[in-house]
């Protein structure tokens, strides 16, 4: 650990984040660059990813900031996370243009556990860092199965009918496995 | 408003904390998302337990490796922010050849525009990859959201089934229409101010059904058929997302 604060680092990005996104929300074009500069990187990360083709992750990413511009005014620092948020609207592009191509990305059932490396980590706080620990420790306690299929819908933006053809099961034995997961799992992270 | 009216059971996991883990987890498709979606509109308990599995499953993002984007990323996006297509542009030219068709009242559009800026679109330009929908939703809602007719479009059977809570009930009858891109209204037909309404969709109207486009209620008279054009300001307008 450096001598710098890594917490005050992580506020400092998130109100740097916050201050920009509320720029977009009054159509400040300078402001959407900003957010650019500095989530593209990650968003594009997620992009990709799930659609495991490059060409379209670009075409996917425009997208994601033209919701961002289109979007802005209804973000509620109070309420989300402003990374989050544009995770989940990246998230959310990516698997939409998904299941319209209709394509499907055929890693192996191993790309469910890859983790990506631990450079991004640097900027993101303690906090942030102690979470990802505790959803993996969760994660880590489901059945392996479980685990590994609710990692592939997560990360790799697969439905039940793919996940359950990547593992070679039944649809309603993936089901099962994934609602059981996900009850497990909350149980586990303990917010009831 | 009454809670999951109509749900098929069979689309309907008896948990609704499973559902709503389910749609925050992305694995649902057609029909199950489409009615996962139309709960998280309609009810905002449900719609709270959407976003509080959001939040339990937000830590893994830090897990997405970063990757840059090619600088022409960037200016692909100022393009579109420079070219016509981008934010209500598109709808307010179609609220502009609504009323220069001279079929309404400037008040008409008017009002039709303050609804839909009231609620704002949930979906921006459709992405690039263009296939047939499968499935689309909309959820027409009047300015001060007391009234509300949620559609959903299925593409396999091009049925069109809509239900209505808290219409007006009277002389007159609610009777939607589509207004696509060349901004002229069509009617689908009227609708039952109660309840769920089902109608087949023609070919011609099939195709207007897009990402983007606005739905509209207004109470006309009664007809054996639908009329060529609207004699009032819509009651309910909103905008089609494909799913």
């Amino acid at each position: 650990m450096s001598d710098a604060d890594p917490i005050s680092a992580a506020d400092a990005a998130r109100i740097r984040l916050v201050a920009a996104l509320s720029g977009v929300a009054r159509q400040d074009r300078a402001a959407l660059r900003q957010v650019y500069e500095m989530t593209s990187a990650k968003l594009f990360g997620i992009c990709l990813r799930i659609s495991s083709d490059r060409g379209a992750a670009e075409d996917i990413l425009q997208d994601v900031y033209i919701k961002v511009w289109n979007r802005a005014g209804r973000f509620d620092a109070d309420r989300a996370s402003p990374i989050t948020w544009l995770c989940a609207i990246a998230r959310n592009t990516a698997i939409d243009w998904q299941r319209a191509s209709g394509r499907v990305a055929v890693a192996p059932e191993e790309a469910a556990y890859a983790v990506a490396d631990d450079r991004i980590r640097a900027d993101q706080g303690i906090e942030q860092d102690q979470q990802t620990a505790r959803i993996h420790h969760c994660l880590g306690e489901l059945e392996e199965r479980q685990g590994a299929a609710i990692r592939a819908a997560f990360f790799d933006g697969l439905t039940y009918a793919d996940i359950a053809a990547r593992m070679d099961v039944p649809l309603g034995t993936m089901k099962s496995w994934v609602r059981r997961g996900l009850q497990r799992l909350k149980g586990c992270l303990g917010d009831d | 408003m009454t809670e999951t009216p109509q749900l098929p059971p069979e689309d309907m996991p008896e948990d609704r904390s499973s559902l709503a883990a389910e749609l925050a987890l992305g694995v649902l498709t057609g029909a199950e998302k489409a009615a996962a979606l139309r709960l998280q509109l309609a009810d905002p308990a449900f719609a709270e337990e959407v976003t509080a599995w959001d939040k339990r499953l937000a830590p893994l993002y830090l897990d997405f490796a970063e990757q840059a984007p090619p600088p022409e990323t960037w200016r692909g996006i100022s393009a579109r922010l420079d070219g016509p297509a981008v934010d209500t542009s598109g709808l307010i030219r179609r609220l502009q050849a609504w009323r220069t068709g001279a079929l309404l009242s400037g008040a008409l559009a008017a009002s039709l525009a303050a609804m839909l800026l009231v609620r704002p679109s949930v979906a921006p330009p459709a992405p690039a990859p263009q296939v047939a929908p499968q499935m689309a939703v909309a959820q027409m809602v009047s300015p001060k959201a007391d009234m509300m007719v949620v559609a959903r479009y299925d593409a396999a059977t091009a049925q069109l089934k809509l239900r209505a809570d808290n219409m007006p009930q009277g002389e007159l009858s609610p009777e939607l229409w589509v207004i696509p891109a060349d901004g002229k209204p069509r009617s689908l037909g009227f609708i039952s101010p109660t309840g769920t309404t089902r109608m087949a969709v023609s070919p011609k109207m099939r195709i207007m059904l897009e990402d983007g486009v606005t739905l509209a209620i207004t109470m006309e008279p009664p007809a054996d058929t639908p009329h060529d054009s609207p004699s009032s300001a819509p009651v309910a307008a909103g905008k089609i997302t494909v799913i």
